[in-house]
């Protein structure tokens, strides 16, 4: 059996998926009208039934369809469709694997084999239809022996029509012909004969019909009987995860930004999950209205990437990362188009051990992280993270470190010998630039927030140097231990020479 | 009959568990990693707030104990350190056999904000513990100004009690000077002691602990145990 999901309207449909679902069966039931073309020469390019009883037709000027009725206008988006699409193709493979793509709006999928786990035509359609409810669609599903008498079935019929084996001429002969979408001159043709619904052009003679129509003529008739089996042509599945929402005028607030972001991410994250698939990477873009922005920030832009340490498909975490980030940065110009992609992977297939320690659960902790770092920020002026695992890098410059992100669940259990306590060094950062005075060479005193201590023991010079090919990064530097008379009693620092700056520092103390 | 006697009697005949001793649950601890200090308190006490005191200025072996401690407890929880002053040396870390993959690092007062870097750990802080998972959380104020910190109201301190006796982890946090008065399960104050070197290289520093605070049994007043901390390069 195959299934045909068509929605009627599509353009209609792509414009108003987004919308909430109250909200959006309000608009249904309303005259919707979306429009194509310039702004000063705006016509109807598609309408939904309720505005076409209203006597708007396709064509119109927006100053004709205003004078027709008081329908809500929307512009057309191809990138709404083409999401609209995809997200259909996806409800479609929630169901089966072998899913077509026949045109925009209309999607055959074969159901053969499907039911010991959907049940009869009946209860799968009625999933196929709650499934496309979730994803913002109001769809005909039509189930039948072959993909083309699902196609015209749905397209006939509106809500779920099942078509058993053997009954397809029968159920498809009210229709007219019409639907098959045949050629001008043929549909003429057949007007003057008065062949107007499929019963009528099943019941000709095949043979006077291909003396006068050609093989067409023949294919149309196979087509109203239901007869033709063809194989199916798979749509390739989307590799790319993108929903976007263009507003019809720029949004200023932080809050008709999120409700709309939300949506978009429940979408996505519904589509994810129709394929068993999950994301480790979330891409956010605001389009601003350029027109509006700032002088001296024409170059402003907001395209953030978060590359999440799992594949996750919670809308909810998703979501709070993205807004605690908008939270922060706000634009200075009002945000006239939304773009969200996601990256599919599989998702995460792990069972925590029974021995494995108590740890952070990891959707949270990347919402706590993401807090955290709206409190210290990202990064410090040299780009590394203000949170995360410390890293020390393979380099022989003191205090080269990096900062990776922390993770629960990629951490492995290396082999890690039991700890040894030693003497730890208490980094000063920046370093303090210091004088220090010297005596055969050796430090005797050294400037210390002002104070002059005076230097008990000293260890060094151990000398270093680095980067030399490179006069930027190049570095050279002379090391003491030194230990300094505090008042709190002895204190070991250690303090360098740069001898490339020929300036004195203290890096940090041995405490 | 005494009349001490017969009101007790009397009172117990009323409400039978009214001088019944409950028994107290044993409190689980954190070890150091530095014998001499679990000897003496028995570790770090988790849920509930621990201070390591030393001088700012003296090398009081604050910074060990706690990187010893990270790296002890690392060994069988996830740990987030809260650096007030970004202080925290990886490469002494990584001498102790500190498992990073278990260490959650947050340097404060790296990005010019409203909050100043004290501010900012508390925040943290209390982020992380709302977060739960963490077997240790530590805040390092040992570069924060002692005047700084002391201005911190002790319905702060007190919170921070309060939160952490209900998690299963502990809270310590690294200072010059101890704040949280009554609120501190355990209060260590360091000192540094004469360090032993060979040759012209420092290769032992000697530091003497000192409970000044504990909920728990308190350790007799001559105990002061000294202990060194090897360098790394000794």
């Amino acid at each position: 059996m195959f299934a045909c999901l068509f929605a009627p309207d599509f353009p209609v449909q792509a414009a108003l998926r987004l919308e909430p679902g109250p909200a959006r069966a309000a608009l249904q039931q309303s005259p919707v009208v979306i429009l194509e073309g310039p702004a000063s020469l705006l016509r109807v390019f598609a309408a939904n039934e309720n505005a076409r009883q209203a006597g708007i037709e396709i064509g119109m000027t927006r100053l004709q369809v205003e004078a027709c009725s008081r329908a809500t206008l929307r512009k057309r988006s191809p990138a709404q469709e083409d999401a609209a699409q995809s997200a259909l193709l996806d409800c479609a493979r929630a169901f089966s694997p072998r899913v077509e793509s026949t045109a925009p709006g209309t999607v055959v999928l074969d159901l053969t084999g499907t039911e010991k786990l959907f049940g009869l035509p009946q209860n799968a359609a009625a999933k196929i239809f709650l499934l496309a409810g979730e994803f913002g669609f109001d769809l005909n599903i039509a189930i039948a022996p072959n993909p083309d008498t699902a196609l015209y079935t749905a397209r006939g019929f509106a809500g779920v029509t099942i078509i058993p084996s053997g009954e397809e001429a029968k159920r498809l002969g009210p229709l007219l012909v019409a639907v098959l979408s045949p050629p001008l001159e043929v549909l003429e043709i057949l007007e003057c004969w008065g062949i107007r619904n499929l019963q009528s052009l099943g019941a000709l003679p095949p043979v006077a019909l291909v003396e006068r129509l050609g093989q067409s003529g023949l294919h149309l008739q196979r087509l109203a009987r239901g007869e033709i089996h063809r194989p199916l042509v798979p749509a390739a599945p989307a590799t790319d995860f993108i929903e976007s929402f263009e507003f019809d005028d720029p949004v200023e607030t932080l809050e008709s930004l999120v409700f709309i972001l939300n949506r978009l991410l429940h979408q996505l994250c519904a589509r994810l999950a129709c394929r068993s698939l999950a994301t480790n990477e979330l891409r956010l873009k605001l389009e601003l209205a350029s027109w509006q922005k700032m002088a001296g920030r024409q170059d402003e832009s907001y395209d953030r990437l978060w590359k999440l340490p799992f594949p996750m498909q919670d809308a909810k975490v998703l979501f709070r990362l993205a807004y605690l980030d908008l939270e922060d940065n706000t634009q200075s110009s009002p945000v006239k188009k939304l773009i969200v992609q996601v990256v599919p992977v599989k998702p995460r297939l792990s069972q925590s051990g029974l021995f494995a320690p108590p740890s952070p659960e990891a959707e949270q902790l990347e919402i706590t992280l993401a807090r955290v770092r709206g409190v210290t920020g990202a990064a410090d002026q040299n780009g590394i993270a203000c949170a995360g695992s410390p890293q020390v890098l393979d380099s022989h410059k003191p205090d080269s470190f990096s900062v990776r992100p922390f993770s629960t669940v990629t951490t492995k259990d290396a082999d890690h010998s039991a700890p040894v306590p030693v003497l730890a060094l208490r980094m000063f950062r920046p370093v303090l630039e210091t004088s220090v005075e010297t005596m055969d060479q050796k430090p005797r005193a050294v400037s210390l927030r002002k104070k002059r201590l005076r230097v008990l023991a000293a260890s060094g010079p151990w000398r270093s140097s680095g980067h030399w090919w490179n006069a930027a990064s190049a570095w050279k530097r002379e090391e003491w231990d030194v230990a300094l008379q505090t008042a709190d009693g002895v204190g070991f620092y250690r303090i360098y020479l740069d001898r490339l700056r020929k300036q004195w520092f203290v890096e940090g103390v041995l405490d | 009959m005494p009349s001490a006697v017969l009101l007790r009697a009397h009172i117990e005949n009323k409400i039978p568990s009214a001088f019944a001793r409950s028994p107290r649950l044993e409190q689980k601890t954190l070890l150091t990693g530095i014998a001499e200090i679990d000897a003496m308190t028995g570790g770090v006490p988790m849920s509930a707030l621990t201070e390591i005191c030393g001088s700012s200025l003296a090398s009081s072996g604050k910074t060990s104990v706690l990187v010893s401690l990270l790296a002890a407890a690392a060994e069988k929880h996830f740990c987030a350190l809260v650096d007030a002053g970004d202080s925290f040396d990886p490469v002494s870390a990584e001498a102790t056999g500190m498992n990073f993959g278990r260490l959650l690092w947050v340097r404060c007062g790296k990005q010019k904000s409203k909050l100043r870097p004290l501010e900012q750990a508390f925040k943290v802080a209390d982020m992380l513990l709302q977060s739960g998972g963490f077997g240790l959380i530590a805040v390092d104020l040992g570069a924060i100004p002692e005047r700084v910190v002391r201005r911190v109201p002790l319905s702060s301190w007190f919170r921070f009690s309060r939160v952490i006796e209900k998690l299963p982890a502990a809270l310590v946090f690294l200072e010059q000077q101890p704040h949280a008065t009554s609120c501190a399960g355990l209060v260590l104050q360091l000192q540094s002691q004469p360090a032993v070197w060979q040759g012209k290289l420092l290769t032992q520093c000697n530091v003497r602990a000192e409970v000044v605070r504990t909920r728990e049994k308190r350790p007799p007043q001559s105990a002061r145990p000294d202990f060194s901390l090897k360098a790394q390069w000794a």
